[in-house]
């Protein structure tokens, strides 16, 4: 698909995920306006998930093949992946101060989120400040690895530290009809929010990289 | 020729990200040729030995040594001996430890009578049991080529191995290079000494900005002079 | 030569050039005893609280003081380029990796050893059947920090900002490990059961097996040019 068509159907489902969330879902009984959140928590939070699995298999790939296009799709899916993951960060804890009366518990599901979080944000770390420019993609790919096979160990040792603080509403809620269709209206904006702006930074990102060769050679020729 | 020549690269590559290093490059030395490899500061000469030497891995092409690929067979680089201007040696042990761990880690047979033979080739006996870091500088590296030595290689690699060396250990290392061609071994030297290569080499190699520019036979009796005349345009400045 | 016996070579060399030199272990040790003592000045130790915060406070001391000694372990490699000698040497560069990991396992293990003595005597615990589980403990987690960190300090070997960057990489990485350590040598002072110590045991286990396991496969790539 061109990308104008991406947008606009991009543009599209947005415009009805934002119409379904302000004016057609009712209000939910118990926590009132705020649990509206739910609607952009929860599919960044699926986003940031992808993202990090993309990370993988772009790390995965890259050594495999040593194609720059893999070193793009998982740098950029960090980038991603992080943002996503701070939108879960902040609005966790504006939905939890009505509801909890605290902004922020050290709750098993916020901590997992938050390391998590921590350690891509590493990885991005690697990529901008650690590595010199030639190893950046072979060392950042190495941490991509690692990273996401620490995400299940994350969960679960979390889990074990604090099983009896878990408070976070369970990922099977039974919702109203017109709850579940909002639902799976925002999870597909939002993945497809995620393909466009991954296109467009790997897009940015092959960009720079030949910008990159030609003031090389322009210098080798002068 | 055979398939197995002791250096072969076939197009072999180097890129650091957007920088080029070494430029797609084929190249067959056989058995018992002594190459120099010249060329201006920059132009490749360490790539290339350390694509040789399989501390760096092609971005293209391969390289062969004795007939392995050296990606493939991480095993063919035990026929690989590396003399640089680094001494690749640990300070804090002594000089008999050194070549211990190293024979220990090629998995040598008959330890310590070949440590006990490279002390004596290398005239280090008398010392070795102190610490490495005490050596003179021109000791260090009379250890370090009983250490690139001491697996007996059939190729050995040389990065500027005069660098800081007194003239005995000099005159030391002439030596155990022609022996070493004698004997059937093969060598790649990068020095930007030519004088040094005086009468060690049979075979020119020049690099220019990551191409091999020149590649011809010498006579064996070539003087420096005339080694340097012959590189003269491929340098940016004066050898 | 096999891959154990290059593994055990650099283990054994690196062995021998700390016996001799003693600049990794006595400053971390000393370091671990800083850290403790900072702490104390932190919570206002003493009384019920100790148990709780105790572990906490021991296993941060660990982690800081590994970080430091991790990021050494390459130093001698790098002096002299001695690490291109090890990579000039035949065969699968696991060995490498698995040689350095084991030194640095030994490493903070002997350092958890003899700060322990400190632990015990500033938070007045009486030495008891408890430092038997615990050593177990400290073995597993020990590990877990040598998996990862010793890829890491070898990635971080050849990278700008290398004293920072390592425990940018470790720490968040670390964090699962960490709070297993911290949670069963919570169980262990409390003379906690069995049961609820297990599936700590087996997370300190999964992490450090699937960690060494995947640096082994990874470390080529870490290193190389």
């Amino acid at each position: 698909m061109r990308s104008t068509s991406f947008s606009y159907l991009l543009f599209a489902t947005m415009l009805i995920a934002l119409g379904a969330i302000f004016l057609w879902v009712p209000t939910e009984q118990e926590m009132g306006i705020i649990q509206r959140i739910f609607y952009f928590h929860v599919p960044s939070a699926i986003c940031a998930f992808i993202a990090f699995f993309l990370v993988f298999v772009g790390s995965v790939q890259y050594l495999r093949t040593r194609e720059d296009k893999w070193d793009r799709l998982a740098l950029c899916a960090a980038e991603l992946g992080v943002v996503f993951g701070l939108i879960v960060l902040i609005s966790g804890p504006l939905w939890a101060k009505p509801v909890w009366g605290v902004y922020w518990r050290w709750e098993p599901r916020l901590t997992s989120m938050l390391i998590t979080f921590t350690i891509y944000a590493a990885y991005l770390m690697v990529r901008d400040y650690g590595a010199h420019s030639t190893q950046a993609p072979r060392l950042g790919a190495v941490f991509g690895i690692l990273a996401f096979v620490n995400v299940p160990l994350v969960y679960y040792s979390v889990d074990l530290w604090a099983a009896d603080q878990q408070l976070h509403p369970p990922r099977n809620v039974e919702l109203a009809p017109a709850m579940l269709y909002t639902k799976w209206i925002c999870y597909a904006a939002f993945f497809l929010l995620l393909l466009r702006l991954l296109a467009q930074r790997m897009e940015l990102a092959r960009i720079e990289t030949a910008v990159a060769r030609l003031r090389q050679k322009l210098s080798d020729e002068v | 020729m055979g398939g197995d020549d002791p250096i072969v690269l076939e197009g072999a590559a180097k890129h650091f990200g957007a920088q080029t290093a070494l430029h797609p490059t084929d190249l067959v030395i056989t058995r018992g040729q002594a190459a120099l490899l010249a060329g201006a500061n920059g132009a490749g000469k360490s790539t290339l030995l350390r694509l040789v030497a399989g501390l760096c891995r092609p971005s293209q092409g391969g390289v062969r040594i004795g007939g392995r690929d050296l990606q493939r067979t991480p095993e063919a680089r035990a026929a690989i001996g590396l003399l640089s201007h680094q001494t690749l040696l640990y300070d804090e042990l002594t000089a008999r430890e050194n070549l211990h761990f190293f024979a220990r880690l090629y998995g040598l047979d008959n330890i310590l009578e070949r440590i006990d033979a490279a002390l004596v080739e290398v005239g280090l006996s008398q010392r070795q049991d102190h610490r490495v870091g005490v050596f003179s500088r021109g000791m260090k590296q009379r250890l370090a080529l009983a250490r690139a030595t001491l697996h007996r290689p059939s190729v050995l690699l040389l990065d500027e191995p005069f660098t800081g060396l007194d003239t005995g250990a000099s005159t030391a290392l002439h030596r155990l290079l022609r022996e070493f061609r004698t004997t059937g071994g093969t060598y790649l030297l990068v020095t930007h000494r030519l004088d040094e290569a005086e009468g060690l080499v049979d075979r020119l190699l020049v690099l220019e900005r990551g191409r091999l520019q020149l590649d011809e036979s010498l006579q064996d009796d070539l003087d420096a002079d005339a080694l340097r005349a012959r590189c003269a345009p491929y340098l940016d400045v004066a050898p | 030569m096999s891959f154990l016996g290059r593994a055990l070579a650099i283990l054994r060399k690196d062995l021998q050039a700390e016996w001799r030199t003693k600049e990794r272990l006595s400053p971390m040790v000393f370091f671990v005893l800083l850290v403790l003592l900072v702490f104390n000045f932190s919570f206002e130790l003493g009384g019920a609280a100790l148990r709780e915060i105790g572990p906490g406070v021991l296993w941060s001391a660990y982690v800081f003081a590994s970080l430091l000694g991790l990021g050494r372990s390459f130093a001698d490699e790098r002096e002299n380029d001695a690490l291109d000698a090890l990579l000039l040497a035949p065969g699968d560069r696991g060995a490498v990796y698995l040689g350095k990991m084991l030194g640095n396992l030994i490493f903070l293990l002997a350092i958890e050893l003899l700060s322990l003595p400190f632990f015990i005597l500033f938070f007045n615990l009486s030495p008891g059947f408890f430092l038997v589980p615990l050593l177990g403990i400290f073995l597993l987690g020990s590990a877990c920090l040598a998996s990862v960190g010793t890829l890491f300090a070898a990635m971080s070997n050849n990278m700008r900002l290398r004293e920072l960057l390592l425990p940018l990489l470790l720490l968040p990485m670390i964090l699962p490990a960490l709070i297993s350590c911290i949670e069963a040598t919570a169980l262990i002072l409390a003379n906690g059961r069995f049961e609820k110590l297990l599936p700590h045991l087996q997370m300190l286990g999964v992490y450090a097996v699937v960690f060494t396991v995947l640096s082994l496969m990874l470390f080529e790539y870490a290193i190389e040019e």
